[in-house]
């Protein structure tokens, strides 16, 4: 039974499309088969993000006006064949694709894909109940303020009036020092408020504009960066494996901290 | 010297996947998507003519007026254009073309099948008034949109056959536009699509598209996708001042930049040599093509 996720938000600029990606790649690197849907049709940047935007030549459009068929909209990536893209048209607005036509075309993904991720557009609109069409998990992706999490909760509140039961969290951005600082909601605070199942945290990483913009996601890093062993971490309780939730908040970073003062590099 | 493009062919059918299961094999699968079930057969068939790239709002001049003509119903096509596409359309082609709209050049509007209420055909009216033309006349095989347009003052025609004025390219459709002038920036999102050939004086940006039956010349930087030759003709070529695309595409050839740009740009032109798509500088390009003529004329 193949796993079909909504990756969303309410929020725009949370990371979704960020997360999309890198999720989609660590688990393409731990040897699923995994479908990234682009549904934010006018508006599309997960090609971008994944380094992939010259090589598409049909989008999720062209499959539905019958231009082509699914797997030649397919884009594969050419680090990691198990992943592939299904493109948004960029030319076209949200309106333009139905609920119900979403839900074929991840229909037919299920065939061949074990893990679908759907980059959800920003906002509860038409674009929204297009991706959450043919979800049957959802992953919140918020991060530690007080707009996105209030965005996040009433998200959560609409997935499940569409009978989306399994709900996790992924919190994006964290900067340890300022929640130690007390000037940044905690994951408890965001936790208490959302009160669903915590998949990972990320750290706030300058590693992710330097990816972004080079089209690589940052799990493909030889080195892995904090926030892509935050990722890959996500990935890998996504498949069912016990990860310790990230030692990564404020005790691992007090760890750092302390570590570098240790060593005198100043922060 | 010319940048190495490419192909793209191979893109679909990369190896070393993992085993199939399930009895589909990874490599090499075909995945369709289960017809629409609101669709009849009858319905497809009927749908299919109107899948050719003129599709958007067009400008025609004819005997000392200016055709206006309105792509059609967008229930009844496969690359529909909705009320809010037609009015950016419009406006995209009055201000990319206003240098060649003669002033006060009487507008005949022909809306076709599309459904225009009265409010819609006053918005048109006031955008081609600021482009100082004025609206004298609308063709319109809807009865309710010539309703519309005749409470709203306007001097209406209904049409109830197609093949008149301007229409006749539905039948016959061999012969191609005249070319799309447009002085502007196209900007990501945007897509022109037009029956012949697209000359563009500004930049076509990433994510911005042009499709064209015809050549495309951009006398700015190219960085978007473009089609040349979209029915098929081969003999079509690209031409950019700087051409940095996403994609080319010429008649069924597809081609990406190469991963690594070149230091600096040159004007050059993209055209389908003997292994797909080629690119050579167009100083170059203009001597390459010589010679293929000359011996022609010099052979007894």
């Amino acid at each position: 039974m193949s796993r079909i996720i909504v990756m969303t938000s309410g929020k725009g600029g949370v990371g979704k499309t960020t997360c999309t990606a890198n999720l989609g790649m660590a688990l393409a690197k731990a040897g699923q088969r995994v479908a990234v849907v682009d549904a934010d049709f006018g508006l599309r940047n997960l090609d971008l993000l994944l380094g992939l935007e010259n090589r598409i030549v049909y989008t999720a459009l062209d499959v539905l006006a019958g231009e082509c068929r699914l797997d030649q909209a397919l884009v594969k990536d050419k680090r990691q064949p198990n992943l592939a893209l299904l493109p948004a048209a960029q030319n076209r607005s949200k309106e333009s694709i139905k609920p119900e036509q979403m839900k074929r075309l991840i229909k037919a993904l299920t065939k061949v894909y074990n893990f679908i991720l759907i980059d959800s557009p920003a906002g509860i609109e038409m674009g929204f109940r297009n991706s959450i069409a043919a979800a049957r998990e959802a992953i919140i992706v918020t991060t530690p303020e007080i707009s996105a999490v209030r965005d996040a909760d009433r998200v959560i509140g609409l997935l499940e009036a569409n009978d989306i039961k399994a709900v996790r969290l992924v919190i994006n951005r964290l900067r340890p020092a300022m929640v130690a600082a007390e000037q940044m909601m905690s994951v408890k605070d965001v936790q208490g408020i959302l009160s669903i199942p915590l998949l990972g945290v990320i750290p706030d990483d300058e590693q992710v504009i330097v990816s972004t913009n080079k089209g690589e996601p940052l799990v493909l890093d030889e080195k892995l960066s904090k926030a892509g062993i935050a990722f890959t971490n996500v990935s890998q309780r996504l498949q069912g494996e016990k990860v310790p939730l990230m030692d990564l908040s404020i005790p691992q970073d007090n760890f750092f901290t302390r570590l570098k003062r240790l060593f005198g590099v100043s922060s | 010297m010319a940048p190495d493009f490419s192909f793209m062919q191979d893109s679909q059918s990369d190896s070393s996947g993992t085993p199939a299961d399930g009895g589909v094999n990874f490599d090499n699968f075909i995945l369709e998507i289960e017809p629409d079930p609101e669709t009849t057969q009858e319905e497809a068939a009927q749908t299919k003519p109107e899948s050719n790239p003129n599709l958007q709002v067009q400008f025609k001049s004819e005997r000392g007026r200016l055709l206006l003509l309105l792509p059609p119903a967008p229930e009844k096509s496969r690359n529909p254009v909705y009320w809010e596409d037609l009015r950016d359309q419009l406006k995209r082609r009055l201000s990319g073309g206003e240098r060649f709209l003669q002033p006060h050049t009487p507008v005949h509007l022909i809306a076709r099948d599309r459904l225009l209420n009265s409010q819609q055909i006053q918005e048109i009216d006031a955008m081609l008034s600021d482009a100082q033309l004025p609206l004298k006349r609308i063709y319109s095989s809807r009865r309710q949109s010539a309703v519309a347009a005749a409470t709203a003052g306007y001097s209406v025609e209904q049409q109830t056959t197609l093949g008149h004025l301007g229409q006749g390219q539905e039948a016959s459709r061999q012969a191609m536009d005249e070319p799309l002038y447009l002085q502007t920036t196209l900007r990501s999102g945007v897509e022109v699509r037009h029956r012949g050939t697209v000359i563009v004086l500004g930049d076509a940006n990433p994510g911005s598209s042009i499709v064209a039956e015809g050549d495309i010349f951009i006398w700015g930087r190219l960085r978007g996708v473009v089609h040349a030759g979209a029915d098929g003709n081969r003999q079509c070529r690209i031409m950019a001042l700087h051409m940095q695309p996403t994609q080319l595409r010429i008649a069924d050839q597809v081609a990406r930049s190469p991963e690594d740009p070149p230091a600096q740009y040159q004007p050059e032109v993209a055209y389908i040599g003997p292994d797909g798509i080629r690119i050579a500088l167009a100083a170059e390009f203009a001597l390459a093509d010589l010679p293929a003529n000359l011996p022609t004329q010099e052979s007894p």
